[in-house]
């Protein structure tokens, strides 16, 4: 059982990562520097750290117009410099865009020209001049070019690396290589070649294949398995030839591989599909995983040779799969392939060891090894797995769950028959469509169809997945309305996609519209009638869809975990329940986290935590620090309560306690030794102490103190026994634990004394062994100076503990009552944690949700406090764990207390949270010696509640500030139930604060107001400039309108 | 075994297979389907659909199998199939103990979030790797009972199926019978061990879940596909004139989401 703990810790993504995100450009941290080792794993949680010593280079987006040397073309657009990479994207968003790594850039030069117009010209690695014209004022010009200025000289030491990684790029031999007027004919006659050449090889390519004149020696770049068993298809029909020639002539002018430019015969190039040589190189470029390869040149290779030879529950599922990937394809069916297919995936369940493997993934990794080397597949991997498909394949598939969702309901939006069909005959889309996204059709359709959807996939985003998916269902629509139940639905689409390369139109007359094949009708639909589907439709969709998921998810796995185990105890399923949420939110929770390393949300996943048990499953299980976070939350006396008391407002502040007590605990429910504790062990250690007796209770007292399980506790254990004692009594007010606890060390030493076994057998050389071989060396290392004295010694057996513990009649009440009730099961108050999570809309609910996280309540406490300190108001003191037992019912809770404590001492009552303190200080008579601490307190309390009415008096003559309206939003949550039995003046003071408070707010909710006006004005603006370009008519898309009707030409050379 | 011009009508019954990975789900399938098996032994993504007929001196009931991943993360996706499922088969393996456990765990949730008339079948796999077993150490009357089983010649009923096998001998098995039939029956589960290897007990594993459905609650499978003509309600008036208790079996079909 491994839980979902990182759902709760998603975060939206910041601009500069969509934008990063939109350009396939990785992270600044994903980048290592030039003097770095390269990174093995992927380290998250408390290894995510800013790399000293290396400056965040700055981000910048200005207005800019691109043109290139050689072509008429110019687009305005936007120019980001997201070092180390400059990025342009045209303001339609698809005609023209580049990622042009910074270390590909030579040369930059600001042009001459005109006055106002501020110009830069590029000379790129490959020789191609590239002209930015900046359109913004000439200030930001020129702050945009220093940066640029900087970025570019950070990136000198990995222009070296440029030279050595450029031939592994099949490109870079395709435009080196010799044209078709040389001798070399035989190499790249399949390329560039004579009609003759082809006729010559006309066998060769019947087979279906590009095998040949790559070969292994003829140049170094990078190949796939294809090149050897040859790529699916048969060369000939998809014609590799001419879409070699135009790739080579579009490589010649717009730049290759690091440097290509996009421009609109791109878009056409690509969605005729890719030609096998060159869909490789291509993928990696579009995707973005080229720039972690040559980034990480190392990495892939030291992860095999780091790893190798070791297994793990991923490694063990891989080989199950190893010969169900992609069976059909003939490399799959050697050693050879087999092989580079394992090493891929295990690389990668190394790298990413809390993703691991997940099926499907050997299924996409198989189709990548075709066209790509074992490195290049495994960038793009890690590029799939973290950005193109994100949560896809994690532990709960969190991604995939979502985006069928997503799905669903964008088939509801376009094509509603359909989506209402299947809800009247109860079909789940999911299970035909599942798989589709899964394994990016490779699975569904043929390959060489398959291909060409990846191909897009990779160059377009995920939406595209969304796109061709509705065009199947809108295709099939009529059929599918025939559906009625999963198995035909499943049907159809089989035989759909077993026929994709049939002809769509049979039976018409015109040959030309006959050779329109399924597929072509297929991409016609899913990118003219879909294109309203885009990545701001699926964003959107997923942001309103992920808190749903994700409770779902954690419902499942509480349900799921509840359900799987073994034993439970006296407990009901409602306290399992309730147990399970504390250990859930001490597993998701900060402090559990690295706390002196505040954790990058999104990211935090603490390795051990997750750990694959016996049976060779992944299970969560929580180490110790995880578990006095779960305590605190459990047992009182395991938390620090400080109640601080300001001019403002009283809080109740929590904070997890440490002591070798819970360290005890721990280890003693850890049955297994494994240093970890799982729900099972929570939950039957729990039952040990929550539902015990008298006796029970102390006897797993005592046994938490025998460290050596021989049925004595030694000197030195009674001693900690006592430690452990006043830890627990810590915060009680008075000196009678203390006297009850001096009590018991005097007693428990007199009848040890007389009851001792060594008194009897004094013989400690048998001793010493046994005690030696009981003590870890962390408990040597404290007791190091006992090694044969006789405090080592077993002294105190169980019958004279619990003898000496019944002479007292504070140790009974304690372990007969509040020990057991001092573990209180609470509800927790986020049941619906996503749902209450989810945030609102708009710029107002940001701006809202800003104010209200923890971070900032933090700062507004500590400014009240600060302004309490100031008027001499402040206080805090700790909450005593004890008499708290029972909150929900507090008579018993009385009595409880009475039995414990000497008659006249009767604090319970007046301290507990729901006493009214104003009422207690009012008829305070504890003014006896032994609750002095007591009267302490209620001083402070009374000369607290004066300072509240003072400094609520001083708010009321002041001029208003913002900060106090924000403030009260948090006095208001917690002051307000404090109020309860407060007295009717303080409570009418306090409501007409609260009236000036809300004035404050409604004040602050204009000014917000007007903010978000502004704000939406402008988005407005952004909307119309859009609007107006989409009515435009696009290049790219104007011509695939053209050629729907007119045949296929465009769609398919 | 399809026999197209048999008189009596396919009844079509929704089957899921579960258990924890590689306790060979799939195998089972694959053996049972074997008769018409083409080139869909794809992996199973979320879950793999395949039909196979069973013939019963009645009737025919056509299963459609949804065969699901068995790994763990693909387990909050198992409720998509095995909603409106009639016929479960649980299947462990008898060499894995653990797998058990999990086979367990999947009966209850079954039994919990599952159509409340769903049959489950308990089905311990792998027989092939300890068939000695039981026939070597049991040497009583037993034994002519294990030999029959393992020949897969007169299949014995599910309830007679071998005495537990002395563990000591078969080193292999972790799971013996007798403690996996005794949850069977506290479960009222159906309950054989199998081999997919060997096919033994596999084909008499999916005529006892065919026997066992009650077919009332089963609507017959439509006419294929356009016969079904008026896509909705045409399915209900169709099977109307022939299954007289469908209406209740509808229901019973219908209710059986969670």
């Amino acid at each position: 059982m491994s839980l979902p703990m990182h759902l709760r810790s998603y975060r939206e993504k910041s601009r500069d990562e969509v934008t990063r995100e939109f350009f396939n450009v990785p992270t600044q941290e994903a980048i290592p520097g030039p003097s770095d080792p390269p990174a093995i794993s992927k380290i998250r949680g408390p290894g995510h750290r800013e790399k000293e010593g290396r400056v965040m280079l700055q981000s910048m987006d200005i207005n800019a117009v691109l043109s290139v040397e050689g072509k008429e073309e110019v687009y305005a657009g936007r120019l980001s410099l997201l070092p180390p990479f400059l990025c342009f994207i045209s303001l339609d968003r698809r005609s023209c865009r580049c990622t042009l790594p910074l270390y590909t850039i030579r040369r930059v030069e600001r042009l001459n020209s005109r006055a106002g117009v501020f110009a830069l010209s590029l000379a790129t690695w490959h020789g191609m001049r590239i002209i930015l014209q900046l359109t913004s004022l000439l200030p930001t010009a020129e702050h945009f070019s220093i940066l640029l200025r900087d970025a570019l000289k950070a990136q000198l030491p990995s222009m070296k690396q440029l030279k050595p990684f450029l031939p592994s790029l099949y490109s870079e031999f395709l435009i080196t290589a010799p044209t078709a007027g040389h001798t070399h004919a035989q190499t790249d006659h399949l390329l560039l070649g004579t009609e003759l050449a082809e006729k010559s090889q006309a066998a060769a390519e019947g087979e279906g294949d590009l095998r040949g004149p790559g070969g292994h020696d003829k140049g170094a770049y990078e190949r796939g398995l294809g090149e050897t068993f040859g790529f699916p298809g048969d060369a000939r029909k998809m014609r590799e030839r001419s879409k070699m020639k135009l790739w080579r002539e579009y490589f010649l002018v717009h730049g290759r591989n690091l440097t290509l430019l996009r421009y609109p015969p791109f878009q056409r190039l690509l969605q005729v599909g890719l030609p096998s040589r060159l869909r490789g190189e291509l993928w990696e470029v579009m995707s973005g995983s080229v720039y972690l390869r040559f980034a990480n040149p190392k990495t892939y290779s030291l992860l095999l040779s780091t790893n190798a030879g070791k297994s793990s529950q991923s490694t063990d599922e891989i080989e199950k799969d190893l010969n169900r990937s992609l069976p059909e394809y003939k490399a799959y069916q050697t050693e050879e392939g087999l092989a580079k297919l394992r090493r891929v995936l295990v690389a990668y369940s190394f790298r990413n060891p809390e993703l691991g493997y997940c099926q499907a993934l050997n299924i996409v990794v198989a189709g990548l090894l075709i066209y790509m080397s074992e490195d290049q597949a495994f960038w793009l991997l890690e590029v799939l797995c973290d950005r193109i498909l994100p949560g896809y394949y994690s532990p709960s598939m969190e991604g995939t769950l979502l985006d069928q969702r997503v799905f669903e309901a964008v088939v509801g939006r376009c094509l509603p028959m359909i989506k209402d069909h299947f809800a009247e005959v109860d079909v789940q889309l999911s299970v035909a469509s599942l798989p589709w996204f899964l394994s990016l059709y490779i699975n569904s359709m043929p390959l060489i169809f398959a291909f060409r959807i990846v191909d897009c996939v990779l160059a377009m985003g995920v939406k595209v997945l969304f796109q061709i998916g509705l065009a199947v269902l809108k295709i099939n629509g009529e059929a599918l309305l025939e559906v009625t139940d999963d198995g035909m639905f499943i049907n159809l689409m089989r035989t759909y996609f077993s026929t994709i390369g049939d002809s769509a139109h049979p039976n018409h007359p015109d040959p030309r519209v006959r050779a329109i094949t399924n597929f072509q009708e297929l991409l016609v639909v899913a990118f003219r009638e879909f294109n309203v589907i885009t990545d701001e439709t699926i964003q959107s969709e997923r942001k309103r869809l992920r808190a749903v998921i994700s409770d779902e998810i954690e419902k499942f796995s509480k349900r799921a975990a509840v359900r799987n185990l073994k034993a439970v105890g006296r407990f009901d399923k409602d306290q399992i329940g309730i147990i399970y949420d504390h250990y859930f939110s001490a597993v998701c929770s900060e402090e559990a986290g690295a706390s002196a390393n505040p954790l990058k949300p999104g990211d935090q996943f603490d390795q051990p935590r997750i750990q694959v048990d016996a049976q060779g499953r992944v299970e969560t299980r929580i180490d110790l620090r995880t578990f006095k976070v779960f305590l605190s939350e459990i047992a009182t006396w395991a938390r620090e309560e400080t109640v601080t008391t300001n001019a403002f407002i009283q809080r109740t502040e929590k904070k997890v306690a440490d002591h070798e007590m819970i360290d005890r605990l721990f280890y003693s429910w850890d049955k297994q030794s494994q240093g970890t504790l799982s729900l099972q062990d929570v939950v039957l250690g729990l039952d040990t102490v929550i539902s015990a007796g008298l006796m029970e209770s102390i006897e797993w007292f005592f046994n938490l103190h025998d460290k050596n399980k021989d049925g004595y506790l030694t000197k030195d254990e009674v001693i900690q026994l006592s430690e452990s004692l006043l830890f627990i009594f810590r915060n009680e007010p008075g000196d009678v634990y203390l006297a009850a606890v001096s009590k018991f060390i005097l007693n428990a030493y007199e009848f040890g004394d007389a009851t001792a076994p060594q008194s009897s057998v004094p013989s400690p050389e048998d001793r010493v062994p046994i005690n030696g071989e009981g003590e870890t060396a962390s408990e040597s290392r404290h007791r190091s100076n006992s090694t044969a004295g006789p405090h080592n010694l077993p002294y105190l057996n169980l019958a004279t503990f619990r003898m000496v513990v019944l002479a007292d009649e504070l140790l009974e009440g304690f372990f007969g009552n509040d020990l057991p009730a001092s573990f209180q099961l609470g509800r927790m108050e986020e049941e619906d944690y996503h749902q209450h999570h989810q945030k609102p809309e708009g710029i107002l609910g940001g701006l809202m949700n800003l104010v209200v996280t923890n971070e900032n309540k933090n700062r507004l406490n500590r400014l009240a406090d600060g302004f309490g300190a100031a008027l001499g108001k402040h206080a805090e003191w700790r909450k005593p764990s004890l008499n708290k037992t029972i909150p929900s019912s507090p008579n018993l809770d009385l009595g409880t207390r009475e039995s414990l404590l000497v008659p006249g001492q009767n604090p319970g009552r007046a301290r507990s949270p729901s006493g009214a303190s104003q009422n207690s200080t009012a008829s305070s008579g504890h003014g006896t010696p032994e609750t002095r601490s007591l009267a302490d307190v209620e001083a402070r309390y009374r000369e607290e509640s004066e300072m509240v009415r003072q400094a609520q008096e001083a708010i009321l003559h002041r001029p208003n500030f913002a900060i106090d309206a924000i403030g009260d939003s948090d006095g208001e949550d917690e002051g307000g139930e404090d109020d309860t039995g407060v007295m009717d003046e303080v409570s009418r003071r306090q409501k007409t604060i609260h009236d000036e408070y809300e004035l404050i707010d409604i004040q602050v909710e204009a000014f917000l107001k007007a903010h978000g006006d502004d704000d939406e004005g402008l988005k407005g603006e952004q909307k119309k400039v859009a609007e107006d370009l989409m009515k435009a008519e696009p290049m790219g898309g104007g011509k695939i309108k053209a050629s729907g009707s007119a045949g296929s030409n465009l769609v398919d050379l | 075994m399809a026999s197209e011009e048999a008189p009596v009508k396919a009844v079509q019954v929704k089957l899921v297979l579960l258990g924890e990975a590689a306790v060979g789900k799939s195998s089972l399938v694959l053996r049972f389907c074997s008769n018409d098996f083409n080139e869909n032994t794809s992996p199973t993504i979320g879950a793999a659909f395949l039909t196979q007929k069973c013939r019963l001196e009645n009737r025919i009931v056509k299963f459609e199998i949804w065969d699901t991943a068995g790994q763990e993360r693909f387990h909050s996706l198992a409720p998509m199939y095995y909603r409106n499922a009639a016929a479960a088969v649980v299947v462990y393996d008898i060499t894995k103990a653990a797998s058990l456990e999990k086979a367990k765990a999947w009966v209850k949730e079954l039994q919990r979030q599952a159509n409340p008339n769903i049959v489950i079948a308990l089905v311990g796999n792998k027989l092939d790797l300890v068939s000695d077993g039981p026939a070597k150490s049991v040497d009583e009357p037993a034994e002519a009972t294990t030999d029959a089983e393992g020949d897969d010649s007169t299949p014995p009923p599910p309830s007679t199926t071998a005495q537990p096998s002395s563990s000591d001998s078969d080193d292999l098995r972790q799971v013996s019978t007798a403690e996996a039939e005794t949850y069977a029956k506290e479960s009222s589960l159906l309950f054989f061990e199998a081999s997919a290897k060997t096919g033994a007990n596999v084909s008499e594993l999916f005529t006892e879940i065919a026997k066992t459905i009650p077919m009332e609650s089963l609507a017959p499978k439509p006419a294929q596909g356009a016969a079904a003509a008026g896509g909705r309600g045409g399915r209900q008036e169709q099977g109307r004139g022939e299954n007289v208790q469908l209406g209740e079996g509808q229901q019973a079909k219908k209710g059986g989401c969670c």
